[in-house]
């Protein structure tokens, strides 16, 4: 009879458990990279390669490459429209590159008349990431803001402290949101409603009608304008739940950095209060790498002192 | 000691006072007026703790508020919650509260033509409430009107005036709903309440269906239950029960005035929904540290009046004994014990402290009172300490005893050491100096 110490386990040998365990690991490896739209090719550089993309669907980029959108701009249907602004999307973002400007704005107010506000912003849109940091008016200089794993705090130098904010929330009491500082991805949270056909000045312009995909999205109804030669949006208007008009965003000016298209030029009027807007410009326009340290909180209380 | 000798010092002591009524005034001036100065100190921080319970409890809508979080398809948390147990077991635990009633709340940005301000918007329900009823006060409209009428808002005399707004006006109200979208609506003002005889209160209250169709939630939905008790301070005892009556039956409670953000922290590892309780008196406490100052400030006059006090008493007694020590000397003589002598001196001590404190604390309830008919900035830093506008004077019994007997100790403690000299004067050395 064996002693309970001499009895043969009729398990697998530590070899067999070493290689199933590294099969298992290259399994998890390849399925977490497919999540992630798969590595970028090349190997990763600074920026990050065009199939990554924290918060995308899966297949978001390369779906549009290919996609052929009518020439008539008549016979759009609601997925077509919706690949376009996908297009929009995309092209409005930098998910090869990072990104840094300077943004000037100047804000009009029925109650605090016209001031105007500088920012330094860096952004990595393939992980949804930006660093905003105040350079003007002097009393504010050094405040900043920064977006990270879908979170968002605000930093004040003076109280040296961080508070939460979300990408709702309006910039400074202005008309500007946060969500105004960060890549677009309406074609992610709306899905086609109605579309039409019109003219916006000189420009042809398809109309769409958009419905938030969810309740969590800051404005349940938008109304996109955008001209489908050069694929670009002059105008947003965006709804409350009660379909009252809460803002209109112009698109005025764009300019072609690699394969972006940058709004360099928009302008925000509120809608309840039509007195109250802000025009932000876009200006020393980057696309260097920027290091990963930028999009810390560490980062951020340094460069602020 | 004897009763006999109880009197005897008593009487010995009343004569001695007597015997030089200008020191004794002097003396007992000064601690009287020490006395009044630590009645008025006491009775009106007393009366700001009180005025801040009372505005924190108009503020936050209840003596006990339980806030439910309900996580969303994203795993988010929302403040809203259907459970109509809570409010069940809240009524079998409490049997003497006053009310229960369901509460919803929201930051709103209010326009009026090309004016635009930002204020919390409370939603009540108006045929169950008791607090607002009761204490604010209507400069315009009536509260028929407010449950009457459709989509109607009671407004604070501090946004109506800087608006230019009166009973009838329509507002466009924005605010985000409870799952985060914005959204607009319409309210017309109905009534308007003073707001500096709620402690510069700028809350705007509309009806509880209204507020929650606005916040996009259901009809049996809401966001707080706000407890009213027949007796604020019985609320940190009533929170605990209710806490552990509603773990007993597996809700997950979060406690504190920080239970929001505990329940935000388990906002990825919570699958039911999770509820915080605050008290006024937490709440309050966040507020009351902005007295602190004041408080601390009090605590070192009424130290330092009681030193100045203290040395009052103990210099004039060194110089009674001065005075008297011939007379010492002459009782030692005929009998006089060295406790006597002794007692004697703090007898006295004890009834000039005692008497004149006494009269300070009565000089001071006038005095308290008169001040409080002054008015104050209910918008400044201290509105919310105010009660209508004034300060509060509210001294407690406790307080004016602790005072009497404080004086009093330091009395004893002051008059200790020329007593113990006195005691031990040697009769014929003073007979013989004093001759």
């Amino acid at each position: 009879m064996l002693r309970f110490y001499e009895k043969r386990t009729w398990f697998f040998s530590s070899k067999s458990i070493r290689d199933i365990s590294l099969v298992l690991l290259g399994f998890v490896i390849v399925m977490c990279a497919q999540a992630q739209g798969g590595p970028p090719p090349g190997g990763p550089k600074g920026g990050g390669g065009p199939m990554a993309g924290i918060g995308l669907p899966l297949g978001f980029l390369e779906a549009d490459k290919d996609y052929k959108f009518p020439d008539d701009i008549t016979k759009y249907t609601a997925n077509d429209f919706l690949m376009l602004v996908r297009r929009t999307d995309i092209r409005s973002s930098f998910y090869n590159s990072d990104m840094n400007a300077t943004i000037t704005t100047v804000n009009v107010s029925p109650t605090r008349g016209t001031f105007v506000t500088k920012e330094q912003i860096f952004r990595r849109d393939k992980d949804d990431a930006f660093l905003m940091l105040t350079l003007e008016p002097e009393s504010r200089k050094g405040q900043g803001m920064l977006r990270v794993d879908n979170n968002m705090w605000r930093y004040d130098p003076t109280s040296r402290k961080f508070t939460h904010t979300t990408l709702k929330d309006t910039y400074e009491n202005t008309t500007v949101t946060n969500n105004d500082f960060r890549r677009w991805q309406r074609s992610i949270d709306y899905s086609v409603e109605k579309l039409s056909v019109g003219t916006l000045g000189n420009y042809k312009v398809i109309i769409g009608e958009l419905k938030a995909n969810n309740d969590e999205v800051p404005f349940p109804y938008i109304k996109m304008y955008i001209e489908a030669d050069r694929k670009i949006v002059l105008k947003v208007e965006e709804y409350s739940l009660s379909m009252k008009l809460l803002r209109t965003a112009y698109y005025t000016q764009y300019v072609q950095i690699g394969d972006s298209f940058v709004p360099t030029v928009q302008i925000f009027q509120d809608g309840l209060v039509p007195e109250k807007r802000s025009q932000v410009t876009y200006t020393n326009i980057s696309t260097k790498s920027l290091p990963d340290y930028y999009f810390t909180k560490e980062y951020l209380e340094r460069v602020s002192q | 000691m004897h009763l006999s000798n109880f009197k005897l010092h008593l009487k010995l002591a009343a004569r001695n006072l007597r015997r030089q009524p200008n020191r004794t005034i002097a003396l007992g001036g000064a601690v009287a007026f020490s006395a009044l100065v630590m009645t008025l100190i006491s009775g009106f921080v007393g009366g700001m703790d009180k005025a801040i319970q009372d505005n924190v409890t108009l503020y936050s809508g209840g003596h006990i508020l339980i806030s439910g979080y309900t996580p969303s398809w994203s795993g988010r948390l929302q403040n809203r919650f259907i459970d109509d147990e809570i409010a069940k077991t809240v009524e079998s635990v409490i049997p003497d509260v006053r009310t229960v009633s369901p509460l919803a709340q929201a930051r709103a940005t209010v326009v009026f033509g090309t004016r635009e301000i930002q204020l919390t918007l409370r939603g009540v329900d108006w045929t169950k409430d008791e607090l607002y009823h009761d204490s604010l006060i209507l400069s315009s409209g009536d509260w028929e009107a407010l449950n009457e009428q459709d989509r109607s808002m009671l407004m604070s005399s501090q946004t109506a005036d800087r608006f230019g707004l009166a009973i009838g006006d329509q507002v466009v109200v924005r605010l985000t709903t409870a799952s985060g979208q914005q959204n607009v609506t319409d309210y017309a003002v109905s009534a308007i309440y003073d707001d500096a005889a709620s402690g510069g209160m700028t809350t705007a209250f509309v009806s509880f269906g209204d507020l929650i169709a606005d916040l996009n939630m259901k009809a049996n939905e809401q966001q707080q239950i706000a407890i009213f008790l027949k007796d604020s301070t019985d609320a940190e005892r009533a929170a605990k029960a209710i806490a552990e009556a509603l773990t007993e039956k597996g809700y997950s409670i979060a406690s504190g005035t920080s239970g929001s953000e505990q329940a935000s922290q388990r906002r990825m590892n919570s699958e039911k929904a999770v509820y915080s309780i605050s008290t006024v008196q937490e709440l309050a406490g966040e507020i009351g540290s902005a007295l602190g100052s004041i408080r601390w400030i009090g605590y070192a006059v009424f130290i330092l009046m009681l030193l100045v006090s203290a040395t009052g008493i103990a210099n004039s007694y060194q110089m009674v004994l001065l005075e008297r020590t011939k007379e010492i000397g002459m009782l030692r003589c005929i009998g006089f014990k060295k406790k006597d002598v002794f007692a004697s001196f703090i007898f006295e001590g004890i009834l000039l402290a005692g008497a004149a404190a006494f009269a300070g604390i009565i000089c001071a309830l006038p005095i308290g009172l008169g001040i409080s008919f002054i008015p104050f900035d209910p918008h400044g830093d201290f509105g919310a300490a105010l009660v209508k506008g004034h300060l509060r004077f509210a001294p407690t019994l406790d307080q004016l005893l602790i005072i009497l007997v404080f004086i009093m100790i330091v009395a004893i403690v002051a008059v200790f050491l020329p007593a113990r000299k006195a005691a031990e004067v040697v009769p014929v050395e003073a007979l013989r100096i004093t001759a």
